[in-house]
C-alpha cells in the first residue's frame, strides 16, 4: 500500500501540451477517481502514473518515492485496461500467472495467489477458458484478477467499465467497490461516467482540458462545486443554468433578475464576494432543487415539453423562455406534455456563477 | 426468389463458362490424360504407363529430392527472416520506414528475367560481385554454376531475396493488428521485450506465419523461374532441377502430356499434403 502524489505534473507531445501541471495527493489507501470529458487528460495522467508514459515536468511518487526515470514494471503498480488486454492464446490461469512465471517466481506462491484471485473474483469456474469464451463482464474480472495477482501498492483502473452493458456495469462497479473494501489498497480509476464517480470514490478529480478543476469528496463536489464546469458536470441529470443579471448589491447580499424569466427577481446571500451591478451573472438550480409555486423565493411559469418517468419520481424537461430546464417531480405530481405550471427556486438551494463560470459565494 | 436466380445465374454464364472451359475442363483432361500414353498417335488409354513410369524414374527423384530440399531449407529460413524484417519495420526506432517497406517489396515486382540475369551476373565465377567480395575476405572462388551444392544455394539465395520481403510485408500486418495495451499489460507484469516476442508476439502471429508457410510451400512446390533461368534449365547436370522444371522439360519439350500431367498431379497432392500437415501441426489448441 501506498500513497501516491502528484507534484505539477506536466504533459507535453512536441509543443502540445495536454497536462498543465496537476497537483493531486493520493492517500495511502485511498479510492480516487479523476474524471471529465474526453480528451481532458485524465487517461494520459494514469498513464503517466503506471509510467506508461513520460512526463514532460514536475514529480510522481508513490510510496514517498520519486518514480519519474523509474521503470513502470518497478512502480509496484497493476492496472486494468479498458480493452481489458487480456492474452488471447491463454487460458484464464495463464492470464493470471503470466507475469510471475515470466520472473521465476516459486510454483507454489503463483498457484496460492492465484487461487486467492480467483476466488476473490469467483472466477474459478473459468480457469481453464480462453479470453474469446468469456462473456465482457467475465473478461472484466479476469483483467483485474491479473492486478490482483501482482500484490500492487496501487491499482489503476483505466475506464473499465465503459465496454459493458448498463446492467453489468452497475455489478462490477459493487464488485469493485467491495473489492477496495476487501484489499484496502490505493485505487485511482479514470472514467468520464459521473455516477461511476460519484458512486465508487473517496474523493474525486475533476478535470477539464488538462488541468485540475477540483478536488473533493463527492457530495462536497454536488452540494459545493468551485465552478460552473464541476457543477455541470457532477449530477445527473445535469444542473439548470439561469441566465441573469445583477441589479442591486448590499453587504451581505446581491439580488439578481433572471432576464429570460419575465424580470423574476431573487435574493441571494453572499459571505464572500459581491459583484457590480449589471454584471452578468448565472443562476444554476439542480433539477431537484425546483420547488411548488409559492415554496421557493422566485417563481418562474415553464411548459413541459417531455416528461421521463423513471417510477419514484419524473425528469420534465420544461421550456422557460429560451432556456430549456429540467426539473424533478415526485411521481405523484406528474406532468403530462404541453402543461403549463409553475415551479419556485430558493435563493439557499441555488448557486451563482459569474460570467467566466467562476461561483460567487 | 427462383426468378431471381434464374436472372443471377444468366449474367454469371459468361464467367462461368470461361471458368468451365479454361480451368475446370484442363483440371479434368490433364488428370485423364496422365492416364493415357501420349507419345503414341492416336493417344490409347494405359492406366498404369506414367504412374508406373513416375514410381521408377530417377528423374523424377531427382527433382523430388531437389524440391524438397528448398522446401525443408529455404521456406523456413525465409520465414524466420521476414518475421525479423517484419519486426525492424514495425520498430518505432526506424526513421523513414516508407522507404524500406518499398524496398523489401520491391523484389517481387521485378522482372523475373531481369532478376535472373543480374543473379547470374553477380555469381559470375570471373566476374561476379560475390566471388570479388569472397576473395577480398581471404575465401576462395565458388563456382556458383558447376556443382551441385552451391548452385543449390544460390537457388535457394535468389528465392529468399524474392520473397522475404513479401512476406515480411504480410507478417508486418499481422504484427500491426496485436494491440498496443496487450504489450503494454506485458510491460506491467515485469516481461521482457525479449520475453514478450516469444510468449506473445509469435503466439498471436501464428495464423500469420501459417498462411505465409503455406504460401511458400505452394510456391516451392511449383519452384520454376530460377532453376530454368539462373541455374540454366536446372544444371549442373539436373542438380538443381525441380519438378516444376522436370514438369516443362516433358510437357513442353518432349512434348510428353501424359507423364507431364502425373507430375503435375504428383506436386499438387504433395502440396496438399504438407500443406494438411502443416495446419494440423500448427492447429489451434482445444
Amino acid at each position: 500500500m501506498a500513497a501516491v502524489t502528484l507534484t505539477n505534473v506536466v504533459k507535453r507531445y512536441g509543443v502540445f501540451e495536454v497536462v498543465h501541471g496537476a497537483n493531486i495527493d493520493i492517500a495511502d489507501g485511498e479510492f480516487v477517481v479523476f474524471v471529465g470529458p474526453s480528451g481532458c487528460g485524465k487517461s494520459t495522467l494514469l498513464r503517466m502514473i503506471a509510467g506508461l508514459e513520460d512526463i514532460s515536468g514536475g514529480d510522481i511518487a508513490i510510496g514517498g518515492k520519486v518514480m519519474n526515470d523509474v521503470e513502470a514494471a518497478d512502480r509496484g503498480i497493476a492496472m486494468v485496461f479498458q480493452s481489458y488486454a487480456l492474452y488471447p492464446h491463454m487460458t484464464v490461469e495463464q492470464n493470471l500467472s503470466f507475469g510471475l512465471r515470466m520472473n521465476g517466481n516459486p510454483k507454489a506462491d503463483t498457484d496460492r495467489r492465484v487461487k486467492r484471485a480467483a476466488e476473490i473474483l469467483r472466477i474459478d469456474e473459468l480457469m481453464q477458458r480462453r479470453p474469446k469464451q468469456l462473456s465482457g463482464g467475465q473478461r472484466q474480472r479476469v483483467a483485474i484478477g491479473r492486478a490482483i495477482v501482482r500484490e500492487p501498492q496501487v491499482f489503476l483502473f483505466d475506464e473499465p467499465l465503459s465496454n459493458l452493458d448498463a446492467e453489468l456495469r452497475v455489478q462490477m462497479r459493487v464488485e469493485i467497490s467491495r473489492l477496495h473494501k476487501e484489499l484496502g489498497v490505493t485505487m485511482i480509476y479514470v472514467t468520464h461516467d459521473q455516477t461511476e464517480a460519484m458512486t465508487l470514490a473517496d474523493r474525486i478529480v475533476v478535470l477539464k482540458g488538462g488541468n485540475v478543476e477540483q478536488i473533493g469528496a463527492p457530495l462536497d463536489l454536488y452540494d459545493d462545486p468551485a465552478n460552473r464546469f464541476v457543477a455541470g458536470f457532477i449530477g445527473s441529470p445535469k444542473m439548470n443554468f439561469l441566465g441573469a443579471k445583477v441589479v442591486e448589491t448590499s453587504n451581505s447580499a446581491a439580488i439578481i433578475e433572471l432576464v429570460n424569466h419575465g424580470g423574476a427577481r431573487l435574493r441571494k446571500p453572499l459571505r464572500e464576494a459581491f459583484p457590480a451591478v449589471g454584471a452578468e451573472v448565472v443562476l444554476g438550480v439542480r433539477p431537484e432543487h425546483f420547488f411548488e409555486a409559492g415554496e421557493g423565493d422566485c417563481d418562474i411559469p415553464v411548459k413541459a415539453d417531455v416528461a421521463e418517468h423513471l417510477g419514484s419520481v419524473s425528469y420534465v424537461y420544461a421550456n422557460a423562455g429560451p432556456e430549456e430546464l429540467i426539473v424533478e417531480r415526485e411521481a405523484s405530481r406528474q406532468r403530462a406534455s404541453g402543461d403549463h405550471f409553475t415551479v419556485s427556486i430558493k435563493a439557499e438551494r441555488s448557486l451563482l456563477f459569474d460570467k467566466a463560470g467562476a461561483r460567487i459565494r | 426468389m427462383r426468378t431471381q436466380n434464374a436472372t443471377a445465374y444468366r449474367f454469371l454464364t459468361p464467367y462461368l463458362l470461361i471458368f468451365a472451359i479454361f480451368w475446370i475442363w484442363p483440371i479434368i483432361s490433364s488428370f485423364l490424360i496422365s492416364f493415357q500414353a501420349t507419345r503414341t498417335v492416336p493417344w490409347r488409354f494405359a492406366p498404369t504407363f506414367n504412374w508406373g513410369r513416375l514410381i521408377g524414374d530417377p528423374a523424377f527423384y531427382n527433382a523430388l529430392k531437389n524440391t524438397l530440399l528448398i522446401l525443408v531449407i529455404q521456406v523456413p529460413v525465409m520465414i524466420a527472416l521476414a518475421i525479423v524484417m517484419a519486426v525492424l519495420l514495425n520498430s518505432p526506432l526506424l526513421k523513414a520506414r516508407g522507404l524500406y517497406r518499398f524496398a523489401f517489396f520491391a523484389p517481387v515486382v521485378v522482372g523475373e528475367v531481369a532478376y535472373s540475369a543480374v543473379f547470374r551476373l553477380m555469381f559470375s565465377l570471373d566476374f561476379g560481385i560475390i566471388n570479388k567480395l569472397l576473395e577480398s575476405v581471404g575465401l576462395a572462388k565458388i563456382d556458383w554454376f558447376s556443382n551441385v551444392t552451391p548452385a543449390m544455394a544460390l537457388i535457394m539465395i535468389a528465392v529468399t531475396w524474392r520473397w522475404a520481403g513479401y512476406n515480411a510485408i504480410i507478417i508486418l500486418a499481422g504484427l500491426q493488428s496485436i494491440p498496443e495495451d496487450v504489450y503494454e499489460a506485458a510491460t506491467l507484469d515485469r516481461v521482457s521485450k525479449v520475453k514478450q516476442f516469444f510468449h506473445i508476439t509469435l503466439p498471436l502471429l501464428k495464423p500469420v506465419i501459417v498462411f505465409c508457410a503455406v504460401l511458400s510451400i505452394i510456391g516451392t512446390m511449383q519452384l520454376f523461374t530460377e532453376p530454368f533461368l539462373i541455374t540454366e534449365r536446372g544444371g549442373p547436370g539436373g542438380g538443381t532441377e525441380t519438378l516444376g522444371l522436370l514438369l516443362y522439360r516433358q510437357g513442353f519439350r518432349s512434348l510428353n502430356f501424359g507423364y507431364a500431367s502425373a507430375v503435375a498431379y504428383t506436386m499438387a497432392g504433395l502440396a496438399i499434403a504438407i500443406t494438411l500437415v502443416q495446419l494440423w501441426l500448427m492447429r489451434e489448441p482445444k
